[in-house]
Formats: C-alpha cells, structure tokens, sequence
C-alpha cells in the first residue's frame, strides 16, 4: 500500500434540505479521502445521509459548503463558486432502483455513454462486447431490457458505468433489490470486478455484513456526521467509538469510569457496577472519563465453575438460553443487568444454571461514554 | 410561453382605448342579459347533471359491477367522444326534430299522436343534446376515481359491522366527494362555453346563452365588438370563477390520491339478478348516445335527399354526397388546414409541454409553481371568448397573421397546452428521477437526456395528449369561427356553412369523412409511440 494517492477528497461537506422552516441539516461537515483503487463504503442506518454524499460526489446534489475532488480535479468548492457538472465528472454509478431504460436493448443501454460521445458503431460495438463480458452478460445484446432479471439489470447497470472507464463508481446500495441468495453472490461478484478493474469504488449501505464483506475500508456515518473510518477488522474489533461499537454487530456495553489509562492499548482500570475491570482503552481516553466497555457475546467464555488466575471475572444466572444451531445465545444477569453471551453448542447450558462469565480485557473495548448519538439504551446486549 | 400569457391577458386585462363602460351599462342594463344569464346557468346546470348522472352510472357499472359486457361498454362509452360536438348536435337535430326527427316520427306512428312528442329546440333539448356529447369525459374521470379508491377502507367499515349501503354513505361516498364535485364543475364550466349545440339548436329556437350572443354581435353587420367583449368578459368571469374553486379541489384530491393512490383492484360488486337492469339500462344508453346518431348521420349521408329511412329511400343510397363533399370548392382546403392544425397544433403543445412538465415536476426552479398556473389559465378562457379577444389582438396590434391559419395555430395551442400539461405532468411524474441521472452520470447534457431519456419513457403520456389534442384540434369550431378566413377555413366551419344552408346530408357525409380522418390519426399516432416508446 506505499504511496496510494486519495482519488475522491471530500472536505467539510455541508448540505440542508428543505427550505425555511422545513430547513434540515443533513451533512454536518463530513470530511474524508479515499484512496485510489480502493472499494470504500459509506455504512449508516438509513437516513443518516449516505446517499446523499455520494449524490455530491455524483454532482446529482449540490452542497451548501464544503469541497469535492475527483482524481487531484475540483468539481465543486463552495468558496470559489467551483461547480461541475454531473455530465462532466468521471464517474459511472448504479443506482438503487438501477435505472435501466426500459425503452432500449442491454445493448443500448450499456452503449449509451458512448453513443451520445459520437463514437463510431465500430467501436461501441466492441466495447459494449468487452464489457459485456467482463459482467458476464455476453450474449444477451439484442435482449429488451424489462425482459431481463433483477440480478441481470444490476449487471446491465454495471456494465453501463463502466463502459467509459471511469475513474471513480459509485454504487448506492446496489444489493438491496435483490433477493438473500443472490445478494451473496452478487457481493462477491462487486468485489472480484472491483479488484479485476482496480476502479476506485464507493459502496452505499446500510447492512453491516454487506460492508464488512465487501470493503477495503469503511466510513461509518450517523445523524450527517461522519464517525470513523477504518478497515473491516479493525472496525469490528477495535472500534474507536460507541456508535461503532452498537451498529457492527451485537455488543454488550458496560458503564463506569475511567481510574486508570497509560498509553494506547495498555489496559487501563474501569470502575463498573460489577467492579474493577480491565480493558483496552480506545485513543484519547482519559482518566476519571465516563466510559463504557463495549464486548462481543461470541467474545466471553462462560465456565460452570469459578475459573482460576483469570481477570475480569464476573458471576451472573443464564435467564435465557436459544439454541441456534451453530451456537446458544443466552442471556446473563449479572448484579441488575443483562449480558448476552453466545457459546459453543456442545457447551450444553440450561436456564438457571450459575455461571462466571469471563470477559477477557483483550476482547473489552473502553470507549467514551458520551458518544450516545441516538443508541438506545436497549440494544445492551439484545 | 409570455407571449402566450400576453395574447392571453391583455385584451381582456387592458380594455383598450375604444373600450367604454358604456358597453357593459348596455349590456347589463339590457333585461335580456338577465334572461341570457339565467339561460346559460340553467344550460350548464342541466348539463353537468345530467352528464354526471350517465358518465357516473357507466363508470360503476363498468369498475365496480359484475354487468354482463362491461367491457364492452367500457370501449362504448367513449365513441361518443371522437364525433365532433356539431355533427352529434346534427344528429340529435335528425333524431328529435319536431319536423323530421327520426324518433319523433317513428313513436308518433307506433303510438298514434298527433303531435311530435319530443322537440329538439328546446332548453332540455339542448341540455341532452349537449350531455350526450359531453359525458365520456365524466366516465373517464370517474373510473378513475373507482379504480384508485382503496377498497379496503371500505372492507374496513365492513368488518368494522356496517352494512353496505351504510359503508356506502360513510366510507365510498366521503372518498369520491372530491373526484364527484370536481367532474361537476368541469362540466358546468364545459356546459357554460359550450357553442355548437346553442349556435345549432338555440339559436332557431330562440334560447340564447352568452357564447351564441357574442357570437351574434360579430357576426351581425356592423360587428358590435364592444358588446361582444362585455359579454366575453362577463363569460370569462363565471368560468374563472369556476376553474378556480376547481383548482383547489383538485389540489386537494390529489392529497387524497398519494395516501390512497396505490394500484389497488377494485372491490366487484356481485348484483344478483339486478346485473340484468344495469345491463338493460347501460344498453339504453348506448343505443341513444351510440348507436342510433351513428346511424342517422351514415344514414344520411348516403341518401340523395333528407328522409325517413325506408326501404324506398334505401334504394336510392349513393355516394354522391362524398362525391359532392370531395369536389366542393373548399374542401381541398379545410381538409388540408385542418390536418395540418392538428397533427401541428397537438405535436407542438406536447413537446412544448413535456418541456414545462419537466421542469415542473422534476425541477426545483423558482417560479415553477407560477409556470404551472399559467399553463391552466387557458382552461377558463372559453372559446368564444378566446376568439373574441384574438381578434382585439389583431385590431390594436396589427400582425400580419390575422386572417391565416398561423393565427389559428396559436389560438389552439393556447387554447390546448392546459390539457398537454396535465397529460405530460401525469406520466412525468411516474418517471423514476434515477432514470435521468443515470443519464447525466453517463455524460450524457441535459438536452440528449430530454431527447432519448425523457421523451421517450414519456411516450405513453405524450401519445395520449397527443391524440386527445389533436381530436379536439380537428373539430374545434367556437374560436375559429371568430378568427377564419377563406383561405384557413376548416372542416368545422365547413360544416357549419353546409348546415347553414341547409345541405343536410352534405354535412352528413362530410362528418363521417371527418370521423375516418379521426380515427385514422389516432390509429397512427399509438402505433408510432409504441414503436418510439416503450412496447406495453
Ligand atoms: N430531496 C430531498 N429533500 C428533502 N430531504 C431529503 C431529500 N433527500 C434526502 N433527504 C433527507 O436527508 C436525509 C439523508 O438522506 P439520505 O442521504 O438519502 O440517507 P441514506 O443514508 O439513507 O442514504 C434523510 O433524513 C432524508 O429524509
Ligand atoms: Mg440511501
């Protein structure tokens, strides 16, 4: 990864909707860079302004301040009235509902870019081929495109952006129309072709799995801010905020205060109402702060007796036990809370049992307490 | 578009300098302006009644009955439509007519009366003269307002224990109220500028309403101008006045529509036995307002002379008359104007309004709400009245297009853009936006987007518009008859001329002619927006 340079920079981004009184903020200043070939992903619950980020990139929305560059060019900048238009971008994207023209053929669908540049037949024809490859779609040019699949239009789509070899692709939440299986499958699909093109990709969504699969690096969005950005592993196991924390998956969040930090990942001491527990402390945690200590149910050990030499051990009765197949998920109540636990399924456990839950200061994220930002209070552990 | 609106505003807007109150304190102190009042209120009235009644009877029977044939009542019911206001008014003349009115004559013999027991000229002759031409507009609108209506608010009140008239009263009757009020007032704004069933049967028998009385006072020698226009704007009024209460409801229907306008299917209502009334009085119907004008006018127009069908008379058919009509001095001529008028006047106002519906609908320019009122404002200008300040136009103003057919071409297209936009709007809205960004991500500028996106995803739309214009284009009468001239005379006028003098089955064969022509084009015009559009 030496030397990567940022194709798409965005800073300070700032967009209303809506006029007078119905005025809303929708981004608050979101700043970040992507770096060339990367597949980067937008990830936010719905609403949070996803969408229309990529909208700015695309040139589709206009921002009320902030900057845009695409490939080291400007193509907007609030202060020097710099606007480019959407046509004029170097961009291809798919959209949600795809947007197929119903009126032409998959072949005058994909060829549209070229067409209306003039291209000569000759040309269009052989590139509509090799695209049509690369998506897999050979063979089906003359086809109407409302006769084809969803799975086919969103390869339709995708070979239709690609065609002008773009330097960036924005894709808004292409998976969401298809059906469970072929989501899979299409997901991998995006990232082979990603890879295969080194395109610089930027991927809407809103379903965690999806980004966590699919990406190279990840930007976690809320409320039209921007939380933190980082890649899929990191993110999932060392997050550096609570919103992170909550909507990557399901976590346990513990509260109580910060008594002592040194230094980044050393553990550090938390008081909590279920003692003093050790954890890694995420950046910028600073001593007598409220905190929470965020852990994964798959991520505690649960032991029928009380293990030895062990840190950070609590003691609670399993109040539920589900058994999934691959797992139990059981609930713990530990003091007057609520710990989800999830366990190996020849690890056989029964409603009532007492049990000591370990929770490894490895696996226990400290994070700012503050940073509630709309996480209810009961996804604790649900 | 602003020279439109000043075409539009300004003669009646601005009275102009040989404009005097002196005019309107002759026409208002004059107690007949009270009786013409009276009588175009209780024209309009009457109408919008009994249109409503007919169209609202078809509708249910079609959407919401299990009547035997509806679907073929449902083509039926809009027959009617494409013959020309004055050749159905003739037909209604050869149907009721005291003298030769054919169903005068024949219930006269069947029952043994000395007198004819209907008489055309009459108020309530005009009044069905006029529904009968009038009503496919209500049955399209209120099948729409069925086809939208959710049925399972109504199914709601059913389980909720009401009973089904009583679902009717609270639920069904509530929800169409907007749509029902709605098709009256556009019927009675109709009804008011109506002209050929007034100018054809009104006018002999001496029931005048304002559209005929202005066009009298041009017509007669010296033309009263002054008189004319106090009239024209006391016309404008009432319809404004109309348009306007109109334009709120519909507004507010349209509310209605997004929480409920999903395309929901109809609840079908089982009648039992009864389907066979609502089938004998949907047959009735049809037989009065399809069947039997159709038959009168092909009847007439391949009989030498006007009378009583009869196996005598049906000896002596001939083409004659389309022979007449073909080789007739002028016919060349209106035929040719009034092709031209139009298949140009409706391409130009769709295109011209598929533009302002884009920018309407998918834009957010300022003053695009303005744009989209000024594109209804034509709608309350009724015809007459739209000639009348035309030719205000040309007497302040002198263009040199008074008299030729140019003039023509702009009176309709103003007169017409109120329907393009309200058909280019509909289907624009239903264009996805992504649709054209995905155009403009492509690279594609904004003018190859409207030209192969836009237009044609828009197709359907813009066909529909485009054959209703150019229908209503082609037996336009009550504007051209104040702006013509020999050289842009049309087929209406034509046949206006014919009637006039007395050339019955002339006009007869020039009508079904004109009807072919109709039907031709519109066969035309879907068969192209298939094939540019998208393929249902
Ligand atoms: N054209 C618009 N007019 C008004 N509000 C909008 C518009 N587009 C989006 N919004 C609002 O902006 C916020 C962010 O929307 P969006 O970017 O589409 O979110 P998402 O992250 O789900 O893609 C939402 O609250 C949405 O309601
Ligand atoms: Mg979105």
């Amino acid at each position: 990864m030496a030397e990567t340079r940022d194709m798409v920079q965005i800073e300070a981004l700032e967009k209303y909707f809506g006029e007078d009184k119905e005025r809303v903020h929708v981004l608050k200043g979101v700043s970040l860079n992507i770096p060339e070939g990367s597949l980067y992903t937008f990830l936010g619950p719905s609403g949070c302004g996803k969408t229309t980020t990529l909208r700015c990139v695309a040139g589709l929305e206009r921002p009320d301040g902030g900057r845009i560059s695409i490939g080291g060019q400007t193509v907007f900048a609030s202060g020097e009235r710099v606007y480019v238009p959407t046509n004029k971008r170097p961009i291809g994207m798919v959209f949600q509902s795809y947007a197929i023209w119903p009126h032409m053929t998959v072949a005058e669908n994909v060829a549209y870019p070229l067409t209306i540049q003039r291209k000569s037949k000759d040309e269009i024809k052989k590139r509509v081929g090799e695209v049509l490859k690369v998506v897999g779609l050979d063979g089906l040019e003359d086809r109407p495109a409302p006769k084809l699949s969803g799975g086919q239009q969103q390869r339709v789509a995708f070979a239709r952006a690609l065609i002008n070899e773009p330097k960036v692709m924005l894709l808004d939440e292409p998976l969401s129309n298809l059906d469970a299986k072929l989501r899979v499958q299409m997901r991998s699909e995006i990232k082979a072709l990603q890879r295969r093109t080194n395109i610089t990709t930027i991927f809407v969504t809103h379903d965690q799995a999806e980004a966590l699969a699919i990406s190279d690096q990840i930007a976690v969005m809320h409320g039209g801010v921007l939380i933190e950005v980082g890649a899929p592993h990191q993110l999932y196991t060392r997050p550096k905020r609570r919103f992170t924390a909550t909507f990557l998956g399901l976590t346990n969040l513990l509260n109580g205060k910060v008594l002592e930090v040194s230094g980044d990942s050393q553990p550090g001491k938390m008081q909590t109402k279920k003692g003093v527990l050790s954890f890694i402390p995420a950046p910028g945690l600073k001593k007598d702060q409220a905190a929470v200590i965020s852990i994964r149910p798959e991520n505690i050990p649960l032991h029928k007796t009380q293990p030895q030499g062990l840190e950070n051990v609590v003691d609670g009765i399993i109040t539920e036990a589900i058994f999934m197949g691959d797992s139990y998920q059981c609930k713990v109540a530990v003091a007057d809370d609520i710990v989800a636990v999830h366990t190996h399924p020849f690890n056989a456990v029964n409603v009532g049992d007492k049990v000591y839950l370990h929770l490894d200061p490895a696996s226990c994220n400290g994070l700012p307490a503050d940073d509630k930002e709309g996480v209810d209070e009961s996804m604790l552990g649900d | 578009m602003l020279l439109y609106g000043s075409i539009r505003s300004a003669p009646i807007g601005e009275p102009g300098a040989h404009f005097t109150i002196a005019n309107y304190v002759k026409a208002y102190a004059d107690k007949e302006f009270y009786l013409l009042l009276l009588n175009s209120v209780y024209y309009a009235l009457g109408t919008c009644t009994l249109t409503f009644l007919i169209g609202t009877f078809l509708a249910w029977v079609s959407e919401r009955t299990n009547t035997p044939c509806k679907k073929l009542f449902m083509v039926m019911s809009l027959i009617p439509f494409i013959i020309p206001g004055i050749l159905s008014t003739i037909s209604w003349i050869l149907l009721l007519s005291p003298k030769i009115g054919l169903i005068n004559i024949v219930v006269k013999e069947a029952l043994g009366l000395d007198a004819a027991p209907f008489n055309v000229y009459s108020m309530w002759g005009m009044i069905w003269a006029e529904s009968i031409h009038l009503y496919p507009l209500v049955f399209l609108l209120m099948s729409a307002a069925f086809r939208n209506m959710d049925t399972s608010l109504e199914e709601a009140a059913l389980t909720s224990g009401s009973s089904t008239f009583q679902t009717f009263r609270t639920v069904t009757l509530p929800l169409m109220r907007p749509a029902m009020v709605s098709v009256l007032l556009i019927n009675f704004i109709r009804g008011i500028e109506a002209f050929e069933v007034p100018a054809l049967i009104g006018v002999p028998a001496k029931i005048s309403v304002f559209t005929t009385k202005i066009f009298l006072a041009i017509h007669q020698f010296p033309s009263d101008f002054g008189l004319a226009g106090a009239y024209a704007v006391t016309l404008l009024v009432i319809s404004t006045v109309g348009v306007l209460i109109y334009g709120r409801i519909t507004r507010k229907e349209e509310r209605y529509a997004t929480v409920t306008g999903k395309g929901y299917r109809p609840r079908v209502v089982d009648l039992g036995p009864w389907k066979w009334l609502t089938f004998g009085i949907s047959s009735l119907i049809f037989m009065l307002a399809v069947i039997l004008p159709i038959f009168v006018l092909l009847w007439s127009s391949f009989i030498p002379y006007y009378g009583v069908p009869s196996w005598e008379l049906a000896g002596k058919m001939t083409w004659g008359n389309y022979h007449y009509i073909l080789n007739y001095p002028l016919a060349a001529t209106a035929f040719k104007n009034s092709f031209y008028l139009s298949v140009g006047t409706a391409t130009l106002v769709m295109l011209l309004t598929s533009v302002i519906a884009w920018i309407t609908v998918k834009t957010k320019l300022p003053g695009r709400a303005f744009l989209d009122t000024m594109c209804f404002i034509p709608i309350a200008m009724p015809g007459i009245v739209l000639g009348v300040s035309l030719i205000w136009v040309y007497l302040t103003i002198p263009i040199p297009i008074y008299g030729t057919i140019w003039v023509l071409l702009l009176a309709y297209m103003t007169k017409y853009i109120p329907y393009g936009i309200r058909a280019a709007s509909a289907s624009m809205i239903q264009i996805n936006k992504e649709l054209e960004e995905a155009s403009f991500t492509a690279g594609g500028t904004w003018f190859q987007t409207f030209w192969k996106i836009i237009l044609p995803l828009l197709m359907p739309g813009f066909t529909a518009g485009w054959i209703y214009i150019s229908i209503i284009a082609l037996r336009e009468l009550s504007t051209s008859i104040l702006l013509y001239s020999y050289n842009s005379t049309v087929l209406s006028i034509m046949a206006f001329d014919l009637w006039e003098g007395g050339q019955y089955t002339y006009v007869c064969a020039l009508g079904v002619l004109m009807v072919l022509l109709l039907v031709t084009m519109a066969g035309i015009a879907r068969k192209l927006g298939a094939k540019i559009g998208i393929a249902e």
